[in-house]
């Protein structure tokens, strides 16, 4: 097992001469389709142009409950996080929950710790829960080498290294009987320096291997406007840590992910620029590794939107639901045809990946990994 | 009349023990993975899935080879008397691990017949394998079959076989899951249309005529899909203001409907475009095909309340691929009357001119 220092990214080609096309890729491109669809159809003075205030939407802002920061201090009725707006103190109540590997009381959060903290939706200066030095890896296995594991997470996500510590090893074990490459794993952890110390099973294994998931039941007609299954949540990556947004499943494949057709299974890519990346361990590795768009369109029908897209999510658990963005790709959620059972049983396949900050918003539990959710497409 | 049926039994148990094993077959095949078999394989360990799918597969091709070979008087005595038992035994294994997979596991389907039963196990299912295991039953000390004396005789035989075939049917949900497929078309929504495709139905469309000598810009400067429809974004000129000419085209193969307006690229005023929200509004749901369809998106975005967060743009940007403009300014075509080729431009450049004056227009297509 080679050393990745953490995500290892696949290298793309990225033509620097590019047409009209990207160079106009400018973030606010994707906001002002929204503008361009209602001049197309009518209700421009509905939509209208997005102001500087409708169209930011800042996470620390008061229009989220969601706080994302470092921990600068902790007592047991008060929490400093510095947070990219500044330095945000939330009360503590006895009824506040903190989770730092499991259940544990607030104020044994560490001074450094990246915490992510719930807001009560009415009184808002108090944390509901608080999760501290959280992460989680989905993906393929490309790699094991005893209790560590290379997790391909997808061709625009990267690579991950998971560590299963001998604690943990039998409660993983029982959701995912296969710790062996071209198998999906999904597990929740501590986030450790250059890896993730994986704690909970965030889902059982399918049976299936990655590169075959199960067929989706076929549509007649149109597919609903409506759709439900499961919502998880993704670690930011290289996106900002306090963006809300959705990783959808299904962005268009013609214009839709980067890495799409760049990486087949079995076909070398560029190696990932780390000098510790021997070409005979990285070819072993992409042998294993799988383009979620070449391994069909998942299980359950989602219909192919663009980054800008707006979704409506729906927390069938709470129940709260608020409008989201396309922010990113999620085909890699398209691989796991698995059920949330956090209230009652979801119907099959994953239908949003959210980043964590909008999925403590909608009132998920990070811990959980999941909720049972309703996607409505529109915007 | 007993003595016909029971000779139509070893044709037609044949017939199902080698279609079952094919279409095993073909999945494992398509999906190169022994151990992703459906049915009874999933109450077993993981590590006896693999083994027991292809010993079952094995066993039904076997058998089913062998039923043939020993139907006549190749075979008969010892040998067709074994491999009819071992037929019974099979589904009467099969009945009780159809009926416990029903218990345990509610959601998997049998896997009779590979993909196409992915129905779950249901009274049906179960029924069918009753059948069948009768059916074997029926076969062992059955005397070597023959050729039928006479016509009406083998007249009787292709009716009772037919009238199995056809109660067994009744009992597949396969047929309707097979018939599904073969009539299968996918909706538009998730339905893959090339970008080029796209460009090319706009092109021959009457909004791009009316438009193309507007734009400018040799390339798109944006294209997304959202569902049914791609829209696809011009720089262009108008009245010497910089302005976006934008498209939307419906993803159908004949004839797609295509829309256009034009807005200033700075103040992002409607200069020209589709009065649709009258159409769109009346018809909220009702013709999905075109209009209907986004007004129906419309409809559901009305119905969301408050900011769309995220909009400000922070989330990692996205490339797409370069595209040829579809002969935008192509001067062989017919172009809009009295629409000079002003304002061309090298492909990717912006060359915006100050806006001088407003100019507000509609336009029906």
């Amino acid at each position: 097992m080679q050393s990745h220092g953490g995500q290892v990214h696949r290298l793309h080609d990225h033509d620097p001469s590019a047409d009209d096309v990207t160079d106009a890729m400018s973030p606010a491109r994707f906001a002002r389709r929204r503008l361009l669809k209602s001049a197309l159809f009518g209700g421009a003075k509905d939509a209208g142009v997005l102001s500087p205030a409708e169209s930011t939407n800042a996470l620390n802002s008061e229009a989220t409950h969601t706080v994302i920061g470092i921990v600068l201090d902790v007592s047991p009725h008060v929490l400093v996080l510095q947070t990219a707006a500044g330095e945000q103190r939330l009360t503590l109540a006895a009824s506040t929950a903190a989770w730092r590997g499991g259940d544990v009381a607030p104020a044994a959060l560490r001074q450094g710790d990246r915490a992510i903290a719930k807001r009560n939706y009415v009184r808002k200066a108090i944390a509901d829960r608080i999760w501290a030095e959280i992460g989680r890896v989905t993906g393929t296995i490309v790699e094991r080498d005893a209790d560590t594991l290379l997790v391909d997470e997808g061709t625009e996500k990267g690579r991950k290294i998971l560590v299963i510590p001998p604690y943990a090893t039998g409660r993983i074990q029982v959701r995912f009987p296969r710790l062996q490459p071209g198998y999906l794993i999904d597990v929740i952890g501590l986030r450790r320096p250059g890896f993730v110390e994986a704690l909970i099973p965030a889902t059982s294994q399918p049976p299936y291997r990655a590169d075959q998931p199960p067929r989706p039941p076929m549509v007649s007609g149109h597919v609903p406007d409506s759709i439900s299954g499961t919502a998880t949540w993704h670690e930011p990556g290289e996106e900002a840590e306090d963006l809300l947004g959705v990783a959808y499943p299904a962005l268009d494949p013609e214009t839709g992910c980067p890495g799409h057709g760049h990486a087949r299974p079995g076909e070398a890519v560029a190696p990932p620029d780390d000098p510790a990346h021997c070409a005979g361990d990285f070819r072993r590795a992409e042998h294993y590794a799988v383009d979620p768009h070449l391994a069909g369109p998942g299980c359950v029908r989602l219909p192919y939107l663009s980054l800008g897209s707006v979704l409506q999510i729906r927390n069938e658990c709470v129940p709260r639901a608020r409008d989201l963005p396309v922010t990113s790709c999620g085909a890699a959620a398209r691989l796991f045809c698995d059920r949330c059972v956090v209230c009652g049983t979801s119907p099959r396949g994953r239908v949003a990946d959210l980043t964590m900050s909008a999925f403590v918003d909608l009132g998920g539990d990070l811990a959980s990994g999941c909720f049972n959710a309703t996607i409505t497409i529109g915007g | 009349m007993l003595s016909a049926i029971r000779e139509v039994q070893i044709p037609l148990l044949a017939a199902m023990l080698l279609a079952g094993c094919g279409t095993k077959a073909v999945r494992v095949l398509r999906t190169r993975e022994m151990g992703a078999a459906l049915g009874p394989t999933a109450l077993f360990p993981l590590r006896l899935r693999r083994p027991i799918a292809i010993g079952l597969c094995a066993t039904e091709m076997g058998l089913g080879i062998a039923l043939i070979l020993t139907a006549g008087r190749f075979g008969a005595g010892l040998p067709a008397t074994l491999v009819r038992a071992g037929m019974t035994l099979l589904f009467l294994i099969a009945v009780g691990a159809l009926a416990e997979l029903r218990e345990r596991r509610p959601d998997a389907g049998c896997g009779c017949f590979g993909d196409l039963s992915v129905t779950p196990v249901g009274p049906r299912t179960i029924a069918r394998s009753v059948l069948l295991a009768v059916a074997a039953v029926a076969t062992v000390g059955q005397a070597p079959l023959t050729m039928p004396a006479s016509a009406s005789a083998a007249a009787v035989s292709i009716g009772l076989l037919g009238g199995e075939f056809l109660l067994i049917a009744l009992l597949s949900p396969e047929i309707g899951e097979a018939m599904i497929r073969l009539g299968y078309s996918e909706p538009c929504e998730i339905r893959r249309v090339s970008v080029e495709r796209t460009l090319s139905s706009l092109t021959g469309s009457a909004p791009w005529r009316r438009y193309a000598s507007t734009v400018t810009s040799a390339a798109p400067a944006d294209i997304w899909r959202e569902g049914c429809w791609r829209y696809v974004l011009y720089r262009g000129e108008m009245d010497d203001r910089s302005v976006d000419v934008v498209f939307a085209i419906y993803l159908r193969s004949r004839r797609p409907q295509v829309r256009a307006a034009v807005l200033d690229a700075v103040t992002n005023e409607v200069l020209t475009g589709l009065p649709a929200r009258t159409r769109a509004a009346q018809d909220p749901r009702g013709d999905r095909s075109a209009a209907g369809e986004q007004a129906g998106l419309d409809d559901v975005r009305g119905q969301i309340p408050g900011q769309i967060p995220g909009l400000d743009g922070t989330w990692p940007l996205c490339p797409q691929p370069q595209v040829a403009a579809p002969r935008p300014l192509d001067v062989t075509r017919p172009l809009a009357p009295g629409r000079p080729l002003t304002g061309l431009t090298a492909p990717g450049t912006d060359d915006r001119r100050p806006r001088i004056a407003r100019h507000r227009s509609s336009v029906h297509l």
